[in-house]
C-alpha cells in the first residue's frame, strides 16, 4: 500500500512538471500475452478508456478485482439486458479460470496510471451529507472496507460511478439472488433519489482523491 | 429547355450518399470556378509551384485547385531522398496505411520501424484460411476451413472499385494479381420475411418490374401531359421513346413483362415462357428498392469490381514483401511523447518495454485507442481524436460442403435479405469446384451488436437458419464456419471512425495536419473514405506529401536544397 501511493505520488508528480507522460517506468508491470487483451479495451496500465467506456482500473484492490471478475463470470454482471455495456466485458471474465481470476486480480491492481480528470459536475456539499451513509460501508475517505466487500471509490473514474450508480439503482447491477454484495449496494441507492443526486455525491467522492 | 428531369446534383447517380454528393458538388464548382480564370497564368503559376517545389508540389496544388479530380492519377510521390544518415521514422500499426508509408519511406533511404500490438500484419485487411487464429476479445477462434487454396474468407475489406486509384496504383506496382469479383448479380435473390409469399425472387425480375411499373407511369403521365411546365412536342415524343425502353413497355405504352426478369422456362429447344409482372403494390409494399436495388450504383460498389486473386491479404504481403525495415508485431504502444526536435514512442515486445526516440511518426492506431494511451498531443488535436466514435461491422464466413447456388445459375454476387443476416455472397472464384466458402451474414454499425452477443457457434447455427429460408437444405451444406466481429476483434474494437458533419468541420484538417510538425495521424480514419482501403493509401499519401514539404523547405533554409 505504501509503495502503491509512493508511486501514485511519483507518476502525478512527474506528470505535472514534465507535462509529458512520464511514469516511474521500471515499476510499470509489463502484462503477459493472455492478460495484455485488458489493454485493448482499458488503456495502457489500465487507466480507462471513455470512449469503450471501460473504467480505469489501476491500483485497485486485487480482492474487489477478483469479485468482480467472478461476478461477471457467474453472470451477476453483463448479463441484464439493459447492461450493453457490461455486455462488453462478461466475455472476457467469463473465458479466464478461476487460477486466472487471481493472477488478473494481481496483475490489475499492480498498474499505475495517472489519476484521470474529473468530468462530474454536481453540488459538493449536498454529496458530502449523503455520502455519510455510503461512509459506513466505504469507508469516510472512501478507501474501502474488504470487511463489507465495499471498494475504494476514489481510483476509478467518475463518469463511472455515475453509470454504476445508475445501474444499481434500476437494477441492471445487484438484482442477481445470489450476488449479495451487489444487492447490499442497491438498496443503498434507495438514498440517491434523484439523477441530481448521484451527481452530487460523485462530485463529493471526487474531492477525496488522493 | 421545357422540362428539367434533374438539377445538377442528381447527375451524378441516384444513390450517392450526401457527403459524397456534397463532394461532387464541391469538386464541379471548383473545377467550374477555375475554368472562368485566365487559363495562362493558370498554367504559369503550376509552371512558378514546380520550379520551387517539385513535381508533389505541382500534384498537390492541382488538387487544391481541383484541376485534377481525387480520384485520379495517383502521385508519383518523388519523395526527397533522406540521404545518407537517414532520418528516423516510427510507424505506428501495421494495416494498410502504415505499411504503405514504410514502403514509401524506406524507397526515399529514411530509417523504419514499425511497430504493430498484434501477432499479424495486416490490421483489418484479414484473410482467413485454414488453421488461422481469429483473435475475438474473450472468444478466439481457429478457422476451421479445410486446408485448400480456394477456401478462404475476406473477413475485411472484399472489393475494389475502378475509381480506387491509389489501391490500383499499388496493387500494379507490387504485382498483386486481381480478378474481376460479382457484386450485384441479377439471378441471386431478394428475400423479404413476409412480402412474396416469404419466397426469395431473382434481383433481375425484381428490377425488371420495378422498371416497368415505373416505366408505365411516366408514359401515362407524359401522354397526359401531366407537368408544371409543358413538354414541347418533341420533347414528349423522346419521353415516350424513353419510358419504353426503359421500361420494355409494349406499344401502347403498357408493362406486360419482359425477357429482363429473366425466362421462366424454355428459350432453347422449346418457346420461352416470360414471366408475368408481380403484383405492383406487392413490389411497393417491399424493400429491395429501398437500397439494394440500386446499390452498384454508387461508385465504391459499381460493377464491374475487383478482388486480390487468392484472398485480399496478398495485397498487405505484397507490401510485406517489398519491405525490409524491421516490423516489429506483438508490440503493444504505451506512450506517445511529442518533443521538440522528434518524438519518444515507448511499446511493451516479449516481456520488455522499448523506447524508440524518432524523428517522425506516423500513427495508424485506431483513434479511439488514443483515449487509453498516454501521450501529450495538443490538447485540441486530443479532442479531435476522442470525438471520434469507431464504425463497426460484423461477418460470417460459411464453408459448404457443395456449391449448390450454382445448380441455381448463380455465379458469384449476392442475395439481400430482411433477416438479421442481411446479405449471402457467393464466391466468385473456384467455380464449378468441390466446395466454396459463402459470405453468411454482414451486419453494418449497429447491427453488429446482435451477433456480437452470441458464442461464435450459435452464429453460425442463426446463419444456417436464415439461410435456409433462401436456399432449400442450406444449413445442411454447412461445414465449418467463422464469425468477425470488427467491434469485438483485438487492437480493433470498430472500423475506422464516424465523421458527423460538425465534427469534421471542427477537426478534420487539424487532425490532418501533423502534430507538433512531427506526429501523422494516418488510416482510413483521416479521410473522407473511412472503411476503405483507398481511404487509408490516401491519408498515407498526404501525410507522405506533408512531410516532403516541410523537409524540402528545411533543406532549402539549410541551403542544402
Ligand atoms: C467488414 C469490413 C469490410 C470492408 N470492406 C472493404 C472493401 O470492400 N474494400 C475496401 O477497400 N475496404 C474495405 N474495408 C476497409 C479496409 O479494411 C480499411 O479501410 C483498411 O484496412 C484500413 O487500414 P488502416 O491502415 O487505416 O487501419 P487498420 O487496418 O485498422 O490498421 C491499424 C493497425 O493498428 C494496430 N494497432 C492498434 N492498436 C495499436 C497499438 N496500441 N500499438 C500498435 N499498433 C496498434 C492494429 O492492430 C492495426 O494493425 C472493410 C473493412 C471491414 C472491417
Ligand atoms: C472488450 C473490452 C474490454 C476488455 C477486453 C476488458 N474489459 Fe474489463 N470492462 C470493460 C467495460 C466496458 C467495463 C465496464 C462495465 C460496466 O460499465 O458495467 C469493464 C469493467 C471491468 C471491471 C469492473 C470494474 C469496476 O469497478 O466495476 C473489471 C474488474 C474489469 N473490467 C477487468 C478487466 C480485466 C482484468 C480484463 C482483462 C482480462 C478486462 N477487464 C478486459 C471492457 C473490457
Ligand atoms: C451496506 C453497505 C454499503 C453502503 C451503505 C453503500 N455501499 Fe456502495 N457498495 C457496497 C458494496 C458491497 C459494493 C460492491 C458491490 C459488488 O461487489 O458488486 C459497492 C459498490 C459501489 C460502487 C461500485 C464501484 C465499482 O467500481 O464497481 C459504487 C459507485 C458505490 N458502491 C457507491 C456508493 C455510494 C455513493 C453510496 C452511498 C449512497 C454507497 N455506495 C453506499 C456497499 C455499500
Amino acid at each position: 500500500m505504501q509503495n502503491q501511493i509512493r508511486c501514485w505520488l511519483l507518476a502525478i508528480i512527474l506528470l505535472c512538471v514534465s507535462g509529458a507522460p512520464v511514469f516511474a517506468e521500471n515499476e510499470l508491470p509489463i502484462p503477459t500475452d493472455d492478460l495484455a487483451y485488458c489493454s485493448t479495451c482499458h488503456g495502457v496500465q489500465l487507466m480507462g478508456n471513455p470512449i469503450l467506456k471501460a473504467p480505469r482500473l489501476s491500483g485497485m484492490e486485487s480482492w474487489y478485482i477478483e469479485n468482480q471478475l467472478q461476478s461477471f463470470k457467474k453472470g451477476w454482471r453483463g448479463t441484464h439486458e439493459g447492461d450493453v455495456v457490461g455486455m462488453e466485458m462478461r466475455p472476457m471474465a467469463a473465458a479466464l479460470s478461476d487460477e486466472q481470476i487471481n493472477q488478473a486480480a494481481e496483475y490489475v491492481s499492480a498498474t499505475r496510471s495517472a489519476l484521470p480528470a474529473s468530468s462530474v459536475v454536481g453540488d459538493i456539499d449536498k454529496g458530502k451529507v449523503l455520502f455519510t451513509t455510503c461512509g459506513a460501508c466505504h469507508g469516510q475517505s472512501a478507501e474501502g472496507d474488504p470487511a463489507f466487500g465495499s471498494p475504494m471509490l476514489t481510483t476509478v473514474d467518475d463518469w463511472y460511478l455515475v453509470t454504476q450508480l445508475k445501474n444499481f439503482k434500476s437494477g441492471i447491477r445487484g438484482s442477481h439472488p445470489g450476488d449479495i454484495y451487489g444487492m447490499q449496494m442497491r438498496a443503498s441507492t434507495q438514498l440517491l433519489t434523484d439523477e441530481q443526486a448521484i451527481m452530487d455525491v460523485v462530485s463529493y467522492i471526487s474531492t477525496l482523491r488522493k | 429547355m421545357a422540362f428539367v428531369i434533374a438539377g445538377p446534383t442528381r447527375l451524378h447517380g441516384t444513390n450517392v450518399g450526401p457527403q459524397l454528393q456534397t463532394l461532387l458538388i464541391h469538386q464541379i464548382r471548383s473545377i467550374e470556378r477555375h475554368h472562368m480564370k485566365k487559363h495562362l497564368s493558370r498554367r504559369r503559376f503550376l509552371n512558378l509551384v514546380g520550379a520551387a517545389g517539385g513535381s508533389t508540389a505541382v500534384y498537390k496544388t492541382s488538387m487544391a485547385l481541383g484541376l485534377m479530380q481525387d480520384t485520379g492519377p495517383v502521385a508519383q510521390l518523388d519523395l526527397q531522398k533522406a540521404g545518407r544518415n537517414g532520418k528516423k521514422v516510427a510507424v505506428l500499426g501495421a494495416g494498410i496505411a502504415g505499411l504503405t508509408v514504410a514502403y514509401e519511406l524506406e524507397r526515399a533511404g529514411y530509417d523504419v520501424t514499425v511497430i504493430e500490438a498484434s501477432k499479424r500484419l495486416g490490421g483489418r485487411n484479414l484473410t482467413v484460411r485454414h488453421g488461422d487464429i481469429i483473435d475475438e476479445l474473450g472468444q478466439p477462434q481457429v478457422c476451421n476451413f479445410d486446408d485448400d487454396p480456394d477456401l478462404y474468407f475476406n473477413c475485411g475489406p472484399a472489393r475494389i472499385p475502378g475509381h480506387h486509384r491509389r489501391v490500383l496504383h499499388y496493387c500494379k506496382e507490387l504485382k498483386v494479381p486481381l480478378q474481376v469479383k460479382a457484386n450485384m448479380s441479377r439471378p441471386a435473390y431478394t428475400h423479404e420475411e413476409g412480402k412474396f409469399d416469404d419466397k426469395p425472387v431473382r434481383v433481375g425480375r425484381y428490377t425488371a418490374d420495378a422498371r416497368g411499373f415505373m416505366s408505365e407511369l411516366l408514359h401515362k403521365a407524359v401522354d397526359k401531359n401531366a407537368f408544371d411546365q409543358p413538354l414541347s412536342a418533341e420533347d414528349r415524343e423522346r419521353m415516350l421513346q424513353f419510358a419504353t425502353a426503359y421500361g420494355d413497355l409494349d406499344p401502347n405504352g403498357i408493362y406486360k413483362g419482359t425477357i429482363r426478369a429473366g425466362y421462366k422456362s424454355g428459350g432453347f429447344i422449346t418457346p420461352a415462357e416470360h414471366y408475368t409482372p408481380m403484383d405492383f403494390s406487392a413490389l411497393l409494399d417491399s424493400k429491395f428498392w429501398e437500397r439494394g436495388m440500386t446499390l452498384s450504383e454508387n461508385p465504391d460498389w459499381g460493377e464491374p469490381l475487383m478482388e486480390v486473386t487468392g484472398g485480399m491479404d496478398g495485397l498487405i504481403k505484397g507490401l510485406v514483401r517489398n519491405i525490409s525495415s524491421p516490423i516489429t508485431t506483438n508490440a503493444q504502444v504505451q506512450s506517445i511523447s511529442l518533443k521538440e526536435n522528434g518524438v519518444d514512442v515507448v511499446y511493451n515486445h516479449k516481456g520488455e518495454r522499448e523506447k524508440l526516440s524518432v524523428d517522425y511518426c506516423f500513427n495508424s492506431i485506431p483513434s479511439h485507442f488514443m483515449s487509453g494511451i498516454p501521450n501529450n498531443l495538443p490538447a485540441e488535436y486530443r479532442k479531435g481524436l476522442a470525438s471520434l466514435q469507431p464504425g463497426n461491422f460484423f461477418k460470417i464466413g460459411l464453408q459448404m460442403k457443395e456449391r449448390f447456388w450454382e445448380n441455381e445459375g448463380i455465379y458469384g454476387g449476392i442475395t439481400n435479405t430482411s433477416q438479421k443476416i442481411n446479405q449471402i455472397w457467393y464466391p466468385s472464384h473456384g467455380i464449378h469446384g468441390k466446395k466454396g466458402v459463402v459470405l453468411g451474414a454482414y451486419a453494418f454499425f449497429r447491427q453488429s451488436a446482435f451477433f456480437e452477443r452470441m458464442s461464435p457457434a450459435a452464429r453460425i447455427e442463426f446463419a444456417g437458419k436464415c439461410g435456409d429460408k433462401i436456399h432449400k437444405g442450406y444449413s445442411g451444406y454447412i461445414e465449418a464456419g467463422i464469425s468477425v466481429p470488427w467491434g469485438r476483434m483485438n487492437h480493433m474494437m470498430g472500423c475506422g471512425a464516424d465523421w458527423s458533419p460538425e465534427i469534421r468541420e471542427k477537426y478534420y484538417k487539424l487532425l490532418q495536419q501533423p502534430a507538433g510538425g512531427r506526429h501523422f495521424m494516418i488510416g482510413d480514419q483521416i479521410s473522407y473514405h473511412s472503411s476503405w482501403q483507398e481511404g487509408a493509401f490516401g491519408s498515407a499519401e498526404y501525410a507522405l506529401l506533408e512531410l516532403d514539404k516541410r523537409v524540402r523547405a528545411a533543406s532549402a533554409r539549410s541551403g542544402k536544397g
